[in-house]
C-alpha cells in the first residue's frame, strides 16, 4: 500500500474514534477529511469542495427532503398523526408487532413517491418514533424498525439508486424500475413476517394495545369513526404525492409538494393553522432539514479526502483476489459494495466499485438488470449497517433523547440479516426481477 | 461571557428567520409550479429555477441554526458515560472544531465567489435567473455563520469548565 | 530555445481530465474518441510521458463544475460542452451549436479554418481558458411527443423537457418548458408529466428508454444540428507543456472529433431501424410550416442575444458569414447527392 492509502485508512479510523467520543457526526466527518486530505494531497485538493457543496444545495432531487419534512411536521403540529398510530394499533387487535408493521406500509408508499431516504426516515421518524415508544416497544426495535422502513425507497421506484445505476450499467430507466418493484415489495413482506414473528416470539419488544384499553376505546364503531378521523387524512395525503406522480400531474421530487401543500390544508380545515403554529412548524421543519442538509455537507472534504487520496487504489488492490468464474465475482463484488457500505456513501461505493467490476460482468455476460438490482439492494443494506449508516443518523436527529446510538447500532442487526437475506433470495431466484419487466415490455 | 454568546446567537437566529421563510417561500412555489403547470400550461424558466434556488439558503444558513438549536446527530455511545467535565471537555473541542471547518469552508466560498462575480456569472439558460455569485455567496455566509455558532459553543464549554463541578449540571449549560 | 525542450522531454506529465457526463455514458465518457479513449490515445502517443487520469462527474466534483476547476488550475482539462457555460461567457453557445446553423461538416470548417477556433480562443483567454474540439454527436433529434405536431398550434401548452437556446425559442410559441434532469425525464414522459422531451439521437434516447413513454418521434433536430464536445485546457498548464506534448493533445482531440462522429453515425443507424422495426416508434421531421415558424423565431431570439454582448455579436457575425457561404456549396455538394 501506497502512504496515500495508509492515510485514507488513518481518515476512517479518525472519523471513527471522533465520532465515538461524541464529537457531532458531521463535524467529526469534515474534520477526519480535512486532515488526511492536507496530510496526504495538500491544500490545492480543497478548492474543489466548493464545488462539491454547491452540488449539494443545488441538488434539484433533494428538494424532496424538505418538503416531505414540512409535511410531516405540519401534520405533528396540527395534532392530526397524533392518534393516527394508535388508531392503527386498535384496528391490529391482539397482534402484537401491528403498528410496526403499519410503519413498514407507510415505508412501502413513501418509497413509492421519493428515493430519498433522509426525506422518508425524518418523516416517519418524527410522526411515528414517540407513539411507538410510549407504547411499550422497545427502543432499538421501533428506530430499526423505521429505519428499514425509510430504506425502502431505495429500492421500490422512483429511486436515486436505481436511476444512478441504470446510467452506469446502460440499461434503461424504465427496466431497473419495472425490475426492482417485486424484490422491494419482497423485502418489505420478509420485514412485516419478521415482525409478527417477533410479536409472537418476544412479545414484550412490541407489544399490541392492551385488551381492556381497546375494550375502553369502545366498540367497533368508535374504531371505525377515530380510523376515518387520524388514519384518512394522512393517507389521503401520502396517495395525494403518488396519485399526482401516477397520474402525471407532477414529476417524482415536485410531487412531494402536493403532500406539503395537503398537510396546510388539513391543518387549515382542523382549524389549527396560525401564525404561532406556522412558525414553530418552520422551526422544526428547518432544523430537521438542516441536519440532514449539515451530514450531506460535512461529508463532501471526507469523499473528496478519500478520492484525492486515491483510496479507490484500496479498492484496486482488493481487486486482485478476485476468484474465477461469474458466481466468484459476483460474491466478491457483493462483499466489496458490504464492506465499503461501512464508511462510504452510496453514491461514492457505485462510482468507485461498479465502473471496475463491470467489464468483468459484461464478459461473462451477466444479466445486468438483475446485476442491477442485486447493487441497488446492496446498497440499501449499506444505510443501515453500523456504525456509518446514513439512515441511523438521520433518525438520530429526531428521535427523543432516551434513544440511544446504541439502540440503534444493536436494534439494526436483525433488520441487516433479513436484508440479506434478501441479497441471497434474489441471488438464488434472479426471475424475482427479471419477469417484471419482460412481462410488460419495459 | 454570557452577553457575547447572546449575541453570537441573535446574529444566527437573524439569518434562522430568512431561512425560514425561504422555506416556506419554498413549499408555496413547488407547489404552485405543479398546480399553475397542471392546469394553465404555464411553466416559466425563472420560477422552476428559484426552486432550487431556495434550497442553498435554507441549507447553508440553516446547519448553524441547527446547530444552536442542538438538532445535530452526535453518537452517545461513550458521551453519556463520560462526567460532566468529561463531556464539557469533548464539547470544547467539537465547537474548536466547528471553529476550524467553519472558517476553512467560508474562506474557500469566498474564492469560489469571487469567481463567479468576476464573471458575472447568470443561469446558462436563456431567461433563467441572473446573480448567481448571490446563490454561491451563501456558501460562504452559511459556514461563516457555523464558526460563529463555534465559537458561542465554544464559550458555553468553557464556562461549564470552569464552574465548579456539580455532578448533576455542567451538561445542562449548553440547552 | 531547444535545451529547454529537450529537458522538458525527461518529464512526465500527471494530469487530471473532470467530465460534465456521468461514469458510463456512451459517447460522452466511454467508447469511441470519447473522453476516456482521448486520455488513452494522449498517453499511448506520448509513449507515457503525458497521463490524464479521467475523473467523470460526480467522481471529484458535480457535473458542471469542471469550468471553476479548470479556471483556478486544480484540474488541467475538462470534457463537456461549451454551451454549459452560457451563463459565464454568453457567447460560447456558438462552440457547441447554433439552432438552424450549421450541421456538423459546416461547423467543423467554420472552426478549424473559418476562424471560429480563434475566437474561441480568444474569449476563452481572458478567464485562462483555452479549448479544442473533441467529439460530435452529429445532428441530434427533434425529440419525443406524446401528440402528433401538425400546426404551430399544437405547440400552444404543450408540456416539453428542453433545456437552453430551444427552450427559449419553444416557449415563444406557448411551450410550457420544464426543466428536468436526465433520470426524471422517463418517469415524467411515461406519466404524461410532460408531453414531450428532447435528448440526444437514437442510441442514447433507446437507452433511456423514451420510446416506451412517447411514439413520435420528430427527427432532424433545427435545434442541435450538429453538437460539438469540448476539451478545455487550463491555459497556464496547456503553456507549461513541451510543443510536441502540445502536438499529440491536439492530434489526439482532432483524432476523437472524427472517430466518435463516425461511431455515433454507425449506432444511430443501428437504433433507429430498431425503434422503427421493432418497437413501432413513428419516426418524421416537423412539418415545413411548422420548420418554417421555429426558423423564423429562432433568427430573432439570436439576433437578440447578439445585440446584448459585444463578444456575442463578434461571434454571430463571424459564424453567420461562414453560415452564409458554406450554404450555397452545401446546397450543391450533400443536399444534392443525399437527394440522389
Ligand atoms: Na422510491
Ligand atoms: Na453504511
Amino acid at each position: 500500500m501506497s502512504p496515500n492509502e495508509w492515510i485514507a485508512l488513518g481518515m476512517i479510523g479518525g472519523f471513527l474514534v471522533l465520532m465515538l467520543i461524541g464529537i457531532p457526526v458531521a463535524i467529526s466527518l469534515a474534520v477526519a477529511g480535512f486532515v488526511a486530505g492536507l496530510a496526504g494531497f495538500g491544500p490545492l485538493l480543497f478548492s474543489l469542495m466548493p464545488s462539491r457543496l454547491y452540488g449539494v444545495v443545488t441538488n434539484y432531487t433533494l428538494l424532496a427532503i424538505p418538503l416531505f419534512v414540512f409535511m410531516g411536521v405540519m401534520l405533528e403540529k396540527s395534532r392530526v398523526a397524533e392518534d393516527m398510530l394508535e388508531t392503527i394499533g386498535r384496528a391490529m387487535g391482539g397482534v402484537n408487532g401491528g403498528m410496526g408493521i403499519a410503519i413498514i406500509l407507510v415505508g412501502v408508499l413513501m418509497g413509492a413517491s421519493t428515493g430519498i431516504v433522509g426525506a422518508t426516515v425524518v418523516t416517519v421518524g418524527m410522526l411515528t418514533l414517540p407513539t411507538l415508544l410510549r407504547r411499550g416497544y422497545h427502543p432499538g426495535v421501533a428506530s430499526a424498525t423505521i429505519c428499514a422502513s425509510g430504506t425502502l425507497g431505495q429500492i421500490i421506484p422512483p429511486s436515486l439508486v436505481l436511476i444512478l445505476l441504470s446510467e452506469i450499467l446502460g440499461e434503461s430507466v424504465g427496466t431497473l424500475f419495472a425490475a426492482a418493484f417485486i424484490p422491494g415489495l419482497a423485502i418489505a413482506i420478509i420485514y412485516i413476517v419478521y415482525l409478527l414473528v417477533l410479536g409472537w416470539w418476544k412479545p414484550e419488544l412490541v407489544p399490541a394495545i392492551p385488551k381492556a384499553e381497546r375494550e375502553a376505546a369502545g366498540g367497533m364503531k368508535e374504531l371505525l369513526r377515530d380510523l376515518a378521523r387520524s388514519v384518512i387524512p394522512p393517507l389521503m395525503l401520502v396517495f395525494a404525492v403518488l396519485g399526482s406522480i401516477l397520474g402525471g400531474v407532477a414529476a417524482p421530487t415536485e410531487a412531494a409538494s402536493m403532500g406539503a401543500l395537503g398537510s396546510l390544508l388539513i391543518a387549515l380545515l382542523a382549524r389549527r393553522l396560525d401564525i404561532t403554529m406556522l412558525k414553530a412548524c418552520l422551526h422544526s421543519t428547518l432544523t430537521i432539514t438542516a441536519m440532514v442538509y449539515f451530514i450531506l455537507l460535512c461529508a463532501q472534504p471526507f469523499s473528496l479526502a478519500f478520492r484525492g487520496l486515491g483510496g479507490e487504489n484500496m479498492v484496486h488492490d482488493l481487486f486482485n483476489l478476485l476468484p474465477g468464474g461469474e458466481l466468484g465475482a459476483l460474491i466478491f463484488l457483493m462483499v466489496v459494495l458490504f464492506v465499503l457500505g461501512f464508511f462510504l456513501e452510496w453514491i461514492e461505493i457505485s462510482y468507485i466499485a461498479l465502473p471496475m467490476f463491470l467489464p468483468i460482468f459484461i464478459g461473462y455476460g451477466t444479466d445486468m438488470v438483475w446485476l442491477g438490482v442485486l447493487v441497488a439492494m446492496n446498497l440499501q443494506m449499506s444505510f443501515l449497517t453500523p456504525p456509518f449508516g446514513w439512515a441511523l443518523f438521520f433518525l438520530k436527529g429526531v428521535a427523543p433523547p432516551e434513544v440511544t446510538t446504541r439502540h440503534l447500532y444493536l436494534g439494526v442487526l436483525p433488520f441487516v440479516g433479513l436484508q440479506a437475506m434478501a441479497v441471497v433470495l434474489l441471488f438464488c431466484f434472479p426471475g424475482l426481477a427479471t419477469w417484471l419487466p419482460e412481462a410488460i415490455g419495459w | 461571557m454570557l452577553r457575547i454568546i447572546n449575541f453570537l446567537e441573535a446574529i444566527i437566529e437573524r439569518l434562522g428567520i430568512v431561512a425560514r421563510y425561504s422555506l416556506l417561500a419554498l413549499v408555496l412555489l413547488v407547489a404552485s409550479n405543479v398546480l399553475l403547470r397542471y392546469f394553465f400550461s404555464i411553466s416559466p424558466v425563472p420560477l422552476q429555477e428559484l426552486e432550487w434556488h431556495l434550497i442553498s439558503p435554507i441549507a447553508l444558513l440553516g446547519i448553524s441554526y441547527a446547530l444552536k438549536h442542538r438538532a445535530d446527530v452526535r453518537v452517545d455511545v461513550f458521551y453519556d458515560r463520560f462526567s460532566a467535565k468529561g463531556r464539557c471537555l469533548v464539547d470544547l473541542l467539537g465547537a474548536v472544531m466547528t471553529i476550524a471547518i467553519g472558517a476553512a469552508i467560508a474562506w474557500l466560498g469566498l474564492a469560489y465567489t469571487e469567481q463567479s462575480w468576476q464573471l458575472m456569472e447568470g443561469s446558462p439558460d436563456p431567461g433563467g435567473l441572473p446573480y448567481r455569485y448571490l446563490l454561491k455567496a451563501f456558501i460562504p455566509l452559511g459556514f461563516a455563520a457555523l464558526a460563529i455558532q463555534g465559537v458561542a459553543d465554544c464559550l458555553r464549554a468553557l464556562m461549564g469548565l470552569m464552574a465548579p463541578t456539580k455532578p448533576s449540571e455542567g451538561h445542562e449549560v449548553r440547552s | 530555445a531547444p535545451a529547454i525542450v529537450r529537458a522538458d522531454t525527461k518529464k512526465t506529465y500527471h494530469w487530471k481530465m473532470t467530465n460534465a457526463y456521468g461514469p458510463g455514458s456512451p459517447f460522452y465518457v466511454e467508447g469511441p474518441g470519447s473522453p476516456t479513449d482521448f486520455c488513452r490515445k494522449v498517453e499511448e502517443m506520448s509513449g507515457g510521458r503525458m497521463k490524464i487520469q479521467h475523473f467523470a462527474a460526480g467522481e471529484l466534483i458535480p457535473a458542471l463544475e469542471g469550468f471553476n476547476a479548470v479556471a483556478s488550475g486544480v484540474v488541467e482539462m475538462n470534457a463537456g460542452n461549451a454551451y454549459f457555460w452560457a451563463g459565464k461567457i454568453p457567447a460560447a453557445q456558438y462552440f457547441t451549436t447554433v439552432p438552424f446553423g450549421m450541421n456538423t461538416q459546416g461547423m467543423n470548417a467554420w472552426l478549424y479554418h473559418g476562424g471560429g477556433l480563434e475566437l474561441w480562443h480568444e474569449l476563452y483567454a481572458p478567464k485562462g481558458l483555452i479549448a479544442f474540439p473533441m467529439g460530435n454527436t452529429g445532428v441530434q433529434m427533434t425529440g419525443w411527443f406524446r401528440k402528433p405536431i401538425n400546426t404551430v398550434e399544437d405547440f400552444k401548452g404543450l408540456k416539453m423537457r428542453i433545456p437552453g437556446l430551444a427552450g427559449k425559442v419553444y416557449a415563444e410559441l406557448g411551450v410550457a418548458v420544464r426543466l428536468l434532469p436526465g433520470g426524471e425525464i422517463f418517469p415524467a414522459l411515461e406519466r404524461g408529466v410532460i408531453d414531450a422531451a428532447e435528448f440526444v439521437g437514437p442510441y442514447q434516447d433507446r437507452r433511456l428508454g423514451l420510446q416506451k413513454a412517447a411514439k413520435y418521434y420528430y427527427t432532424t433536430g433545427w435545434h442541435e444540428p450538429t453538437n460539438v464536445t469540448e476539451l478545455m485546457i487550463n491555459k497556464s498548464a496547456w503553456e507549461s507543456l513541451p510543443e510536441d506534448l502540445q502536438a499529440i493533445v491536439k492530434a489526439a482531440a482532432a483524432a476523437c472529433n472524427v472517430e466518435s462522429q463516425a461511431w455515433c453515425e454507425s449506432v444511430n443507424a443501428e437504433a433507429l431501424t430498431d425503434l422503427v422495426e421493432n418497437e413501432g416508434v413513428i419516426a418524421q421531421p416537423l412539418p415545413d410550416d411548422v420548420v418554417a415558424r421555429l426558423k423564423e423565431v429562432t433568427e430573432k431570439t439570436l439576433t437578440d442575444m447578439a445585440a446584448a454582448d459585444p463578444d456575442t455579436a463578434r461571434v454571430h457575425e463571424s459564424f453567420m458569414a461562414f453560415r452564409e457561404q458554406h450554404k450555397a456549396w452545401a446546397a450543391i455538394s450533400e443536399k444534392t447527392f443525399l437527394a440522389l
